[in-house]
């Protein structure tokens, strides 16, 4: 807007009449320009394709490359205009920055060239209008976490002169390095496996003796399942320690998700041991156990699939959270209505609000057990507004989770591609190599 | 003026979930655009040289492609050249001078006549203008109601960056020296003749309409 309103200037002074018979001094002088000069087009070469503009068209932004003296280096005195050897379609954007003082970012354009060609002209991307800057800051991101891809995969390269602790760590982090820590991923797989199925067969009713009602056979062989308990802990233990040793930061890896979630998976067993006679806290004791089922986390290094639903998780928690309110609202709203609706009848399930929530979440998730039902004509037609509502406050938010994890499982997915290409790539090189020699 | 074309461009853009008249959705555009007299019109109409108009209308068509200010506009870019204060009831008062058919937008024409007599006219012509500039509902005389409200839009058009620091009452004061000065039968009113003479015989309002001659 600036480089446009310079052309009103004459106008602006020229309104000036209107204060001057008032005035009680006489108007300072104006200050002329020095070097006026007509406007002169300029011819601006950009690798063959030539464009024109007015040389005030320029000078509008003195502080990029076209604006200011720095033109004169690309000066070709026989043709009598500016050469640049650089794309020119991308130099459409930037010329037309001067003439109509907006940038626009072309969506077909590759983000990285526009950022070099915006660098070489001097233009600061930070204008680029409202119009285009969405788009121009996803991609911008998107290439970003492509870069930070292929900083990942450099990580793989083998170090000399790591020390001891180095190689385990990474031998912990990236299995595929040396054959033992993949032995050692195999093993502990094999025994998170192991454990999970333990705990659920613990539970399961063995065939009982003629006379005795069926017991679980966590009962039955009490011993054989604290054994192979114990095995898996000790697994569990030992691996966590080990990690522990060889963290390059300690401080952080006892603050990270995945230690947490081994700490959690085995504490249960060594407080149950320090507290099996006292029988006030064995209650506690048996909700304990319950914390055992989280080893199946455990799982999470070793499935990317399941790393790829936490990260989702994580980055939509803000549209979960709205999910979890909207719905809380609406349980509250409708809970109120029913339990007011269906006091008149008797024998009424719906003995008070807490109890009505029941009743609501059962009908706005459409499961619609049936254990609770209105029997009064307004409960009903209450129940089913709550129901028609439901499908609608779920339907929401969950489209913006399902793009969002779509689109950090296809970055994946190019990253995965991108390792696998490169194997390949390395593959034929060697074989070309071992081949000449 | 007689010769303005004004083309009006309508689109419709019909919902396409009924067709019947009472519910439909129309969404009817209609862009005004006013092209100017040829340039040769202009040329003998104003004082202008063909280049000059050049300039003065390329500059006018990148800010207003239409090729109508209206008075948003016209406050807009004001504000631009005084951002210290508030510049909005001085440009309203500047519009309705320019305006000289009152249509309630100023077209390249009006634009370029008004700048022709400001920058290029006589004497006589600039004193006239600012006299139209003042006396607000066009009816001959500049009564003190009027220049009291001309001398605060100027007061607030300069903001608070002034020296010395303005009081409440300045601006009526300054109406009082105006008056003073410029009525001569003393009838509370100021005709243009009055006007016309008082300024010509002060030596420093003289001296400042001399300084606009090289503005453009």
């Amino acid at each position: 807007m600036a480089a446009g309103v310079a052309a009103w200037l004459p106008f602006a002074r020229a309104a000036a009449i209107g204060w001057m018979p008032v005035a009680n001094l006489p108007m300072p002088v104006a200050p002329t320009e020095k070097n006026k000069r007509q406007d002169e087009l300029i011819i601006l070469n950009v690798s063959g394709r030539r464009f024109q503009t007015w040389k005030n068209t320029l000078d509008r932004y003195p502080d990029t490359l076209l604006g200011s003296s720095e033109k004169e280096f690309f000066y070709n005195e026989e043709t009598k205009e500016y050469f640049f050897d650089r794309d020119p379609d991308v130099f459409r954007s930037v010329l037309n920055f001067y003439r109509t003082g907006k940038l626009h970012y072309p969506r077909y354009e590759c983000i990285s060239s526009y950022d070099e060609e915006l660098a070489f002209f001097g233009i600061v991307p930070e204008i680029i209008g409202d119009c285009c800057y969405e788009e121009y800051k996803d991609r911008k991101r998107e290439n970003a976490e492509r870069l930070m891809d292929d900083q990942e995969d450099n990580k793989d390269a083998k170090l000399p002169n790591m020390t001891f602790r180095e190689t385990m760590w990474r031998a912990f982090e990236n299995p595929h390095t040396s054959t033992m820590a993949l032995v050692f991923y195999y093993v502990t797989g094999f025994f998170i496996a192991v454990s999970v199925i333990t705990n659920v067969v613990e539970t399961v009713p063995c065939g009982s003796a003629p006379n005795q009602k069926e017991v679980p056979c966590g009962e039955r062989y009490t011993v054989a399942f604290f054994c192979m308990d114990t095995a898996c802990v000790m697994i569990f233990t030992v691996e966590y320690l080990m990690r522990l040793f060889a963290a390059p930061s300690r401080y952080r890896f006892m603050r990270s998700v995945m230690s947490i979630i081994d700490v959690v998976a085995i504490l249960p067993y060594y407080i149950g041991l320090v507290m099996t006679d006292n029988e006030d806290v064995s209650g506690a004791f048996v909700t304990l156990r319950v914390f055992r089922v989280f080893r199946i986390f455990k799982f999470s290094r070793h499935s990317q699939g399941l790393r790829i639903l936490g990260y989702t998780l994580k980055s939509c928690a803000s549209e979960l959270g709205f999910l979890l309110f909207s719905l809380t609202m609406a349980i509250i709203i409708f809970a109120t209505v029913m339990f007011y609706a269906e006091k008149g009848s008797s024998s009424s399930k719906f003995t008070s609000i807490p109890a009505s929530f029941w009743y609501t979440i059962v009908t706005m998730t459409t499961l619609g057990y049936g254990d609770m039902v209105p029997k009064t004509i307004a409960g009903k037609i209450f129940g089913s507004i709550c129901s028609l509502s439901g499908v609608l406050v779920i339907a929401l938010p969950v489209p913006v989770i399902v793009s969002n994890f779509s689109r950090i499982y296809h970055q994946n997915q190019r990253a995965d591609k991108r390792r696998a290409q490169k194997v390949q790539v390395s593959t034929v090189l060697f074989l070309v190599s071992w081949a000449s020699e | 003026m007689d010769a303005k074309r004004v083309e009006t461009i309508s689109a419709r853009v019909d919902a396409a979930v009924s067709s019947s008249d009472s519910v439909e959705d129309e969404l009817e555009l209609s862009a005004v655009r006013h092209r100017p007299e040829g340039l040769e019109q202009l040329e003998a109409q104003t004082r202008f040289s063909r280049k000059e108009l050049q300039i003065l209308y390329r500059g006018f068509k990148n800010e207003c492609p239409s090729g109508v200010v209206n008075e948003e506009t016209f406050k807009d870019i004001y504000s631009q050249f005084f951002p210290q204060g508030d510049a909005s009831t001085y440009a309203h008062f500047l519009f309705n001078a320019f305006d000289t058919d009152h249509n309630g937008s100023v077209s390249f024409e009006d634009f370029v006549m008004g700048l022709s007599i400001l920058l290029r006219g006589t004497i006589q012509e600039k004193l006239n203008w600012a006299f139209n500039l003042y006396d607000i509902n066009k009816d001959g005389y500049i009564t003190k109601e009027e220049m009291l409200d001309i001398m605060k839009a100027i007061y607030d058009m300069m903001g608070k960056c002034t020296y010395p620091v303005l009081k409440e009452e300045t601006p009526r004061q300054h109406v009082e020296v105006f008056f003073q000065k410029m009525d001569k039968n003393k009838d509370g009113v100021v005709t243009i003749d009055e006007f016309i003479d008082c300024c010509q015989n002060d030596e420093n309002i003289m001296r400042s309409m001399h300084l606009f001659e090289n503005v453009l």
